[in-house]
């Protein structure tokens, strides 16, 4: 038996050779082995990752080895894209991370495992329960089409749309099924996905079954509180406020004014009580088959009040083996069931806005007994009460997922050289959302509230096949792959429309269908150990562009040179690991949210968009534009890596060099009005570079066995510039509230996306801001559009990570920082609701941010562009902190117990005056605050 | 497979084009979507939209009209001055990035490119490749007709506002390179395509209502020769007289209240004797926020929440429009029980010193989702109440000013005409044929037609909208009005629109 060091657990797949010869066996998943040898033969153990062995063949009955993991781990495995490599034999800019190094704490979707972990990568999740994140991989290469990188789920690539009804697409994944990420950056690593792989790649390969049976039990309780509020008068200094009237010449209505204090954020936040449970059972069904069960159960309660989120995950893999292993099966099949109640995260700037001075609840009301505005049975215009709307509406999304794949990996008999590998995927999601609300809602519609039954279906399906031969001639070994890869994504639903409303309409969509087909090769050479090279091909094709265009090449190129290995380096007690790593490949970008504008389409209105002829309703046709010369955005990536390790791999890591320049952008932009049926239509339009640098050091400061101490530091300067738009035309983008379709964003050449498009304020001696006055930028003595400047843009310049394990003994502590610095935020809480003016809107009173005494500013159109909303949102955050303490060999059957204890969103550092810096697009309007989170938890293992 | 590359919209809204005409219903269909481009702005609700870089209410045909010919001049006042672009027309500070400007000139041009696409694909040749049956082709003239009415007038707005536009004919390809025609060029192409499709057209009040008949070719080329001196600097008065007499001569009437023009049901009262053509609106199938949508939810009084007299939400927008000092002083004196002041004057100043304060300033109540039998529109914020364009009020004051400006016709035909719109709004002071001047023309034009997008133009035609010799508050952004330049008569090219056509040149003085 092949057993493991450290954990007695047997090996599978060790491969076992007499030496000196080709005779040779591997071991079962039991990690038993079966070979004819004479007296006196060396038996070579070897397996990826470890330590080889050698031991001497003397007539015993069984002969039993110990392996163990090697240090180095250069050769441990890195999944790529259609297969693997080694850490040593990666050409490409390529990280893995495995289920050990996880981030820890508070982790409810997958995403959040690599959260800080991996230079490059930048993950951002709101504080919803359960909700999506948005994942950027070196920034986004794209300005218009997605710059989500794609995800695949044991070689499933998944979309990147969600459904109604779930919190996102990774949100319905359960992490604890999890074993692997590797995270694909350039594009001599990426370009095997060709089309999708502009923005990078995620590969995450879940847990498989093993032959011996384990189990494991995970549950963990967390507690949330929220800790900031943002500051507006409460009511006595309200009253205050609104008694020292005249307030810049307007009177208000005292008699608006009530007695009670009301803390309105107080009132519809609320500490959350959560809990995750997840059983995983490993070992061989019938004798025959390595498998592994999972069930998962999470239940997670939002802070605003009513939002929920639960899951409930049924995981099953089944591995077997065929034909003395030639053979390998895996399979995948996974069901997950969504529930949630979505809490409207928009009652949170009702709750802002909401008078102080009066009560949440009034007797008296006809509205389900809330307090609300009003005057008798009629509703005044203006906010209504926040907990009565969180409370009185009943939004309900149950989302129902089957996904998995059947994978065959065939080695073939004749010629064991070559395996041949096919891969079947199925993504099924069905929602179902209900949105409800009580009929007392405070309204002064004829219709009360709302009843209505949403359906949505999306659907993946995936096929793909491969060839992979495997040659070694003396020194120098070779690896080709070809393969076809066949997608096809649908996506349809209806709803019935308001059923209390009689003028409303149920309705359906059905999106074109998304078919993506690809021919791929990949060829690897070594030489020497010492000197890589890596091509690869790939031509895709995509059903949104015309028969003319559909097609795209993408190749790419790397080489990589293990100087370590030369000679001069190769007894260096410093050095122990270098390699200089260079590539170059094109990738594409079809992602965009046009389907079909390559194709002559007319529309007709829906139920409420149609026209009448002598007062007859008419169906109308309106032709729909049309971009037939469509064609692939593409990115070409320029990197150059160092890869490091010293003093016998303790401190590790690497150094990247990075420029992506994409060029046909796919951007919706303007086309001359008549000449099409818009006046702008998704072109090729654009280019934008992105130029960084990626640092990332694992050190092993103390390596012990009763006590070690590692961290990881990795950082990223990232600096995107659009080097060319649509007849160097700006672009507007960010909309904001306050007002209908205000902007604050542009786009323009020379400048990062989404640059802030403001006002320059200007100030009085005293240094106060004066209102409305703006700096005549242009000097026409016209205060107008033309004055706007750009300043600063929402991406970081400097993305900072930093994680430390220390165990001593049975105890570790983990605890993981992260830091954006440079990045701008747009304070849209204080720009559309700090002044003066609306304290009273109308025959309502309205509470505003206390910020506004910073200003005093009165009147929000006169102030909403000003640059004194804008604001620097630089943050260090310690996202977690976890204790934990293993028990050893507890009981018979029972072979450890950790309990552990966290804090989640432990701190944050930041000059940003609004409630979270952290705000992915810049213009902070109101996040769903994250709250701070206290974990327990307790892991079984049998 | 790589045939499974080949899509097909799979939703039932979509079709092909070369699937579309298989049901002959759909050349009916596809001629209501030009009209529909003037009501509705996109396919998909009212918040859907068929432009981009634009909010899609404000792209709304009828709404960005009124604003540049209304909220432009001295009539109206829109409070929401942080909804873009509003504040830059309504205090006349515009520039080519206003995304109002955008949208009128994006939207009229895509009343061109539909047009345009009908008229491709109903020539003879392609009508025979399908044979098309007999009872469809007897239809056709008449559709094709009425496509390039739409053509011709969205071509007479834009030279009315801009002064160019890109020029594209059903002759050219989809994405070609446009070249810009100037006033004369449109002057030209509108007054020959309107003279040519004249036969075409179906005789006047005898079209299905919603669709434009030959008096609507007749409106648009009175509306031209009145205003042909400012357009192409010639004199063409007597057309507009002979073209006024053409109109009214087609058996037109006066509806029997000012009022019905602009209440829910004005698709049936006595305004269809009256309106020569409306832009349609439903509170169910033709839901949009046009014009009407607008004015009559945005004139519920910040401080009289009359929402409900006219069919909306007791609050309305929260005084969203009011109207500006000048147009309320021109109810003064013997026109204060005139039915066209519905002025509420109570508890507000007259003056606006501060746009944002909603209570300051009067409000009108001039239309209603009301109907004329004391009922109320479907919807209580998207109206059933058409936009009445045209109607032959107008055509009464056109004459009348066209007689005066020498084009001929009858004094007392004028005076006639001018007293009838008197007496409709049992107003009993007889006008006499002294107090027939100009500028009475222009006064009465205010009360009979504010708020109906035509105000601009006329003050350009009496030399009052740039120059300081006529000042409403907040003209130039002035609370008490300041002179515009000359050159803000016309309005800037679109900066996006200027970009992407390199044949448009920018207008002077921007």
């Amino acid at each position: 038996t092949v057993t493991e060091k450290s954990t007695a657990i047997p090996l599978p797949g060790v491969n076992v050779v007499i030496k000196g010869t080709t005779t040779g066996t591997a071991t079962d998943f039991d990690g038993n082995y079966q070979i004819e040898a004479n007296n006196g033969d060396i038996l070579v153990f070897t397996y990826v990752g470890y330590q080889p062995i050698e031991a001497t063949f003397t007539g015993q009955a069984n002969l039993n080895v110990e392996l163990t993991e090697d240090a180095a781990q250069l050769d441990e495995v890195v999944i790529i894209g259609y297969g693997s490599t080694t850490k040593k034999d990666a050409t490409g800019s390529v990280e893995a991370i495995t289920s050990e190094d996880f981030t820890k704490g508070n982790i409810v979707t997958p995403e959040n495992l690599l959260s800080g972990r991996i230079s490059g990568v930048s993950i951002t999740t709101s504080g919803a329960p359960g909700s999506g994140s948005q994942i950027r991989i070196r920034g986004g290469s794209s300005i218009s089409a997605s710059n989500d990188p794609l995800i695949i789920i044991d070689g499933l690539p998944i979309t990147n749309n969600g459904v109604g009804g779930s919190r996102g697409v990774l949100a319905s994944i359960n992490p604890s099924d999890i074993d692997s990420f590797s995270v694909l950056k350039d594009a001599s690593a990426t370009a095997i996905y060709g089309s999708r792989a502009a923005n990078g790649v995620i590969i995450i390969v879940t847990k498989k079954g093993k032959s011996t049976f384990s189990a494991t039990l995970d549950s963990q309780y967390s507690f949330g509180e929220l800790t900031d509020r943002i500051n507006v008068f409460n009511g006595n200094d309200y009253r205050n406020l609104v008694r020292s009237q005249p307030i810049n010449g307007t009177t208000l209505d005292e008699s608006l004014l009530g007695g009670a204090n009301t803390n309105w954020q107080d009132e519809i936040f609320r500490n959350t009580v959560s809990s995750q449970h997840n059983l995983s059972l490993q070992g061989s069904l019938f004798k025959a088959i390595p498998a592994r069960f999972s069930f998962g159960l999470t239940d997670q309660e939002g802070a605003l009040l009513t939002s929920t989120f639960e899951r409930r995950n049924l995981g099953l893999a089944l591995n077997p083996s065929l034909f003395d292993d030639h053979l390998k099966i895996n399979i995948n099949a996974n069901l997950s069931f969504e529930d949630n109640r979505f809490g409207d995260s928009g009652q949170i700037g009702a709750a802002l806005r909401y008078n102080p001075t009066k009560p949440v609840y009034d007797q008296s009301s006809p509205f389900g007994g809330f307090y609300q505005h009003r005057n008798g049975s009629i509703v005044s215009n203006g906010t209504t009460n926040p907990v009565a709307s969180l409370l009185q509406t009943n939004n309900l999304g149950d989302s129902n997922r089957s996904y998995g794949n059947i994978n065959f990996d065939y080695k073939f008999h004749f010629l064991p050289e070559l395996r041949a590998v096919v891969n079947i995927g199925y993504d099924n999601i069905k929602a179902k959302t209900i949105n409800s609300s009580s009929t007392l809602v405070a309204t002064n519609d004829d219709v009360k509230g709302n009843s209505s039954l949403g359906f949505q279906k999306r659907t993946n399906e995936l096929l793909d096949g491969y060839l992979t031969y495997n040659k070694e001639f003396d020194k120098f070994r070779t690896e080709f792959t070809a393969g076809y890869s066949y997608q096809r994504f649908t996506n349809e639903g209806d709803n019935t429309g308001n059923k209390r409303d009689p003028l409303s309409f149920p309705s359906t969509f059905a999106d074109p269908d998304v078919v993506l087909i690809g021919y791929f090769g990949r060829a690897n050479f070594t030489l020497s150990d010492k000197y890589l090279v890596t091509l690869t091909y790939r031509r895709d094709g995509t059903s949104r562009f015309s028969e003319k265009n559909r097609w795209g090449d993408f190749p790419a190129a790397a080489v990589a040179w293990n100087i370590s290995d030369e000679d001069f380096l190769k007894d260096s007690n410093v050095i122990s690991n270098l390699k200089l790593r260079a590539g170059y490949g094109i990738t594409g970008q079809q992602d965009v949210g046009e389907k079909d504008v390559f194709l002559n389409r007319y529309r007709a209105g829906d139920q409420n968009s149609q026209y009448q002829f002598d007062n007859v309703v008419i169906q109308s046709l309106i032709a729909s534009e049309i971009n037939p010369d469509l064609k692939w955005e593409e990115t070409s990536t320029l990197e150059f890596g160092i890869d490091y390790g010293l003093f016998n791999n303790r401190v590790s890591g690497s150094l990247n060099l990075f420029q992506k320049n994409s060029k046909d952008l796919l951007f919706v932009a303007a086309v001359a009005d008549g000449a099409n049926f818009s006046n702008s239509v998704v072109q090729n339009i654009g280019e934008l570079q992105i130029q960084g640098i990626e640092f990332s050091t694992n050190v092993d400061v103390i390596k012990k066995d009763d006590l070690s101490i590692d961290f990881n530091f990795n950082a990223t300067f990232l600096d995107r510039e659009i080097q060319n738009l649509a007849l160097g035309q700006d672009v507007r983008t960010g909309g904001i509230a306050g007002g209908t379709g205000n902007n604050i964003q542009l786009h323009r050449i020379g400048e990062a996306p989404n640059s802030f498009s403001v006002y320059k304020q200007l100030y009085d001696v005293a240094g106060n801001p004066i209102e409305g006055a703006y700096l005549d930028t242009n000097g026409d003595n016209v205060i107008n559009d033309d004055d706007r400047y750009l300043k600063e843009n929402p991406g970081a310049d400097v993305i900072l990570g930093f994680q430390s394990n220390i165990n001593y003994k049975n105890f570790d502590l983990a605890f993981n920082m992260r830091a954006n610095l440079g990045n701008y935020v747009y304070n849209n809480v204080n720009s559309s609701n700090a002044q003066l003016e609306r304290l009273q809107d109308n025959a309502v009173l309205g509470n505003l941010p206390t910020s506004v005494l910073n200003t005093n500013f009165v009147r929000t159109s006169d102030v909403i562009i000003s640059d004194i909303y804008l604001e620097d949102a630089s943050f260090l955050k310690m996202d977690n902190i976890t204790l934990g303490y293993t028990f050893n060999d507890v009981c018979k059957g029972l072979k450890s117990v950790r309990l552990w204890g966290g804090i989640q969103n432990v701190f944050t550092i930041t000059n940003y005056t609004g409630l979270d810096p952290e705000v992915f697009n810049g213009i902070d309007n109101l996040i769903y605050p994250r709250p701070r989170t206290i974990l327990a938890g307790a892991n079984f293992k049998f | 497979c790589t045939d499974d590359l080949d899509i097909t919209p799979n939703d039932d809204q979509t079709t092909l084009s070369e699937d579309l005409y298989v049901d002959e219903g759909a050349y009916k269909q596809v001629l209501a979507g030009i009209y529909a481009n003037l009501a509705l702005t996109g396919t998909d609700g009212a918040g859907s939209s068929n432009l981009k870089n634009i909010d899609a209410g404000t792209s709304q045909f009828g709404r960005v009209l009124l604003y540049t010919q209304t909220l432009a001049a001295d009539q109206m006042i829109w409070s929401y001055e942080n909804d873009p672009g509003t504040r830059e027309l309504q205090r006349n500070l515009w520039t080519a990035q206003n995304p109002l400007l955008l949208g009128m000139f994006s939207r009229a041009h895509l009343s061109i490119a539909l047009a345009n696409d009908f008229l491709r694909e109903t020539t003879d040749e392609k009508l025979d490749a399908r044979e098309v049956s007999s009872s469809v082709r007897s239809e056709i003239p008449a559709y094709r007709a009425e496509a390039r009415l739409m053509r011709a007038m969205a071509y007479y707005y834009m030279m009315d506002l801009f002064g160019q536009a890109n020029f594209t004919t059903e002759n050219d390809a989809l994405n070609s390179q446009l070249p810009a025609y100037g006033r004369a060029e449109l002057f030209n192409f509108v007054e020959s395509e309107l003279l040519e499709i004249e036969s075409d057209l179906i005789g006047a009040r005898q079209n299905q209502y919603g669709r434009a008949d030959k008096a609507v070719a007749y409106m648009i080329l009175a509306k031209m020769y009145l205003n042909a001196e400012v357009y192409i600097n010639e004199d063409r008065y007597s057309d507009c007289v002979s073209y006024c007499d053409k109109i009214i001569n087609s058996g037109y009437s006066l509806a029997s209240n000012y009022l019905h023009n602009f209440m829910a049901d004005n698709n049936t009262n006595s305004a269809i004797e009256e309106v020569i053509f409306p832009i349609v609106s439903d509170g169910i199938t033709t839901q949009n926020y046009g014009p009407t949508t607008v004015m009559i939810n945005g004139a519920v009084g910040s401080i009289e929440e009359n929402g409900t007299e006219v069919g909306v939400g007791a609050g309305g927008w929260g005084g969203a429009l009011r109207v500006r000092k000048q147009f309320a002083q021109l109810f003064d004196g013997a026109f204060g029980d005139d039915d066209r002041n519905t002025l509420i004057t109570e508890d507000r100043p007259i003056d606006i010193s501060d746009i944002s304060d909603k209570d300051t300033g009067y409000i009108i109540q001039k239309y209603s989702n009301a109907t004329s039998t004391g009922g109320f529109g479907v919807d209580q914020t998207f109206v059933d109440t058409d936009f009445p364009l045209f109607r032959l009020a107008d055509v009464y004051l056109m004459y009348a000013e066209a007689h005066l400006r020498g084009g001929g016709g009858s004094a007392s035909t004028a005076l006639g005409y001018l007293n009838s719109l008197r007496t409709r709004a049992n107003n009993p002071a007889i006008l006499t044929s002294g107090e027939m001047t100009l500028d009475y023309i222009l006064d009465e034009r205010a009360r009979e037609l504010h708020w109906e997008a035509h105000r601009r133009q006329d003050l350009i035609r009496y030399g009052r909208f740039t120059g300081g010799n006529y000042n409403w508050a907040w003209k130039g952004n002035g609370s008490n009005g300041i002179a515009l330049p000359a050159h803000m008569a016309l309005y800037p090219i679109p900066s996006a629109s200027l970009a992407v056509n390199p044949n448009l040149t920018q207008n002077p003085g921007y």
